[in-house]
């Protein structure tokens, strides 16, 4: 017999044998799914970084379409995916407040007083069990737990404290859960104005005891909330803080800014 | 005493993974977490099995009665991809989670050159039926032993301070090559 032929054929015919084998199984196992998943899931950003609190892109995706959860709950996605996931799913206008985070401990390793020297495991939550090197129980620890939380790049170390990267970070709160100290917070941006502001310091402390840790602590001198003209600015016991729903509307911010003695209003623009 | 010598042979001194270097890319690529390990070690076990018996039966019934053992490539691939197949569809139906964690690897299990080696194997060394069977098993045990070893190691791992060059694949890699050296013991067990 002809090689070829018989090659032919007996591939062919092994081939349509598996095929179908083949088909038998997949119409055996068909798996229904909601085609709007994927749809969803083509909305949403698939970073599957978690930050929503599924476990992925794809689990997420699920639990809009099932309407466990909102269209707008994907934080990185922010309101064009919101839009976007809204429209396949025939619901109306959303809208969603863009948040990034920002870091409430604006001291350098050489505005920080140091009274340890810490050699174990080098991770903030490590080092945060037997309170660090730096007196401030308050302030940032760092070792940088935020920025290898953080899976865009967002976050990075800028004389012994943690920066951000308003443009790269997604407001995914990531680095809000891996900061032992919990000095970083999401706050909403001002994409107009591309910036945000915030109080650079975390101790509720009264001024001497801030003095003694720190060369930038805020000590609850209230001159934010006295100079400010809308009343943007507040004090929570010693400790300045920021009323966002008022403070992108204020006139005068870059006053307080620049009256603050400590220098610890600050703001984070966008490069 | 035969069959136990090729089962033996297959888990540990003529390991796939760490003997003849095969199935590389799923040994480093679904490592990292013990549970994925697990999941493909049995999906590679399955493969394994499978693609002996069948190729087995394939080879000698079809191939080499016509005299077209030249094709064994080629049919040995249809055979490995359709199984792989299956076995996506059945994960897929009934561990979506497993199948999710596994992502591209599983269906990366139809070029995995392990699968493809195992087929060869049996055909050069001229196995039997139930020899080509336990060969496959052994193989797939080794293959899950050592991934599931691996992936140990790995989360192990994850919580050391390394210096920052050896961090991610460097380190994998060294510690896979360790892991060889120490397979290397066994090597005396047995003569393939």
């Amino acid at each position: 017999m002809n090689p070829i032929l018989v090659s032919v054929l007996s591939m062919g015919l092994l081939a349509l044998a598996f095929a179908a084998i083949l088909a038998v199984v997949n119409r055996k196992l068909a798996v229904q799914e909601d085609p709007r998943v994927e749809a969803v899931l083509e909305a949403l950003p698939g970073a599957n970084c978690g930050a929503c609190g599924s476990a992925s892109c794809r689990d997420m995706a699920e639990r809009i379409v099932k309407g466990d959860a909102e269209p707008g709950a994907c934080p990185v996605g922010g309101t064009e995916s919101a839009r976007r996931i809204a429209e396949i799913l025939g619901l109306g206008e959303v809208e969603v407040v863009e948040k990034v985070a920002v870091v409430h401990c604006g001291a350098t390793s050489e505005q920080k007083v140091k009274v340890a020297e810490y050699r174990g495991v080098k991770t903030c939550s490590a080092a945060n069990l037997l309170g660090g090197e730096y007196a401030c129980r308050y302030g940032c620890l760092g070792y940088g737990d935020c920025v290898r939380a953080c899976g865009f790049g967002a976050i990075y170390m800028a004389d012994g404290r943690p920066k951000v990267d308003v443009e790269r970070c997604t407001g995914c709160g990531k680095c809000v859960q891996a900061c032992p100290r919990g000095i970083i917070t999401l706050e909403p941006y001002d994409r107009k104005r591309g910036e945000t502001i915030f109080v650079a310091c975390n101790n509720p402390d009264r001024a001497p005891a801030v003095r003694r840790v720190c060369e930038v602590g805020c000590i609850g001198c209230r001159m934010c909330a006295r100079t400010s003209d809308n009343g943007a600015f507040y004090m929570d016991g010693n400790l300045a803080k920021v009323d966002y729903g008022k403070v992108y509307e204020s006139g005068n911010w870059d006053e307080v800014v620049e009256k603050c003695p400590r220098k610890i209003i600050r703001m984070e623009r966008a490069a | 005493m035969e069959l136990l010598l090729i089962f033996v042979a297959a888990v540990l001194t003529n390991n796939f993974v760490l003997h003849y270097f095969l199935g590389i890319c799923p040994f480093l690529g679904v490592s990292s977490r013990m549970e994925t390990a697990v999941g493909m070690g049995l999906a590679v076990i399955f493969v394994m099995t499978l693609t002996a018996t069948v190729t087995w039966l394939i080879y000698h019934h079809i191939l080499v009665r016509f005299g077209l053992p030249f094709l064994e490539y080629v049919t040995f691939i249809l055979v490995i991809a359709s199984l792989v197949q299956i076995v996506e569809m059945f994960l897929r139906r009934f561990s979506p989670e497993l199948y999710r964690a596994l992502g591209i690897y599983l269906p990366l299990i139809t070029t995995n050159c392990s699968i493809l080696g195992l087929a060869l194997f049996m055909v050069l060394r001229e196995y039997d039926f139930i020899e080509g069977l336990v060969f496959g098993i052994g193989a797939g045990i080794g293959f899950t032993l050592v991934l599931t070893i691996m992936a140990g190691i790995r989360e192990e791992l994850a919580f050391a301070d390394l210096p920052r060059a050896f961090r991610g694949a460097p380190i994998t890699l060294i510690t896979a090559g360790i892991l060889a050296l120490a397979f290397m013991g066994f090597s005396g067990l047995i003569r393939v």
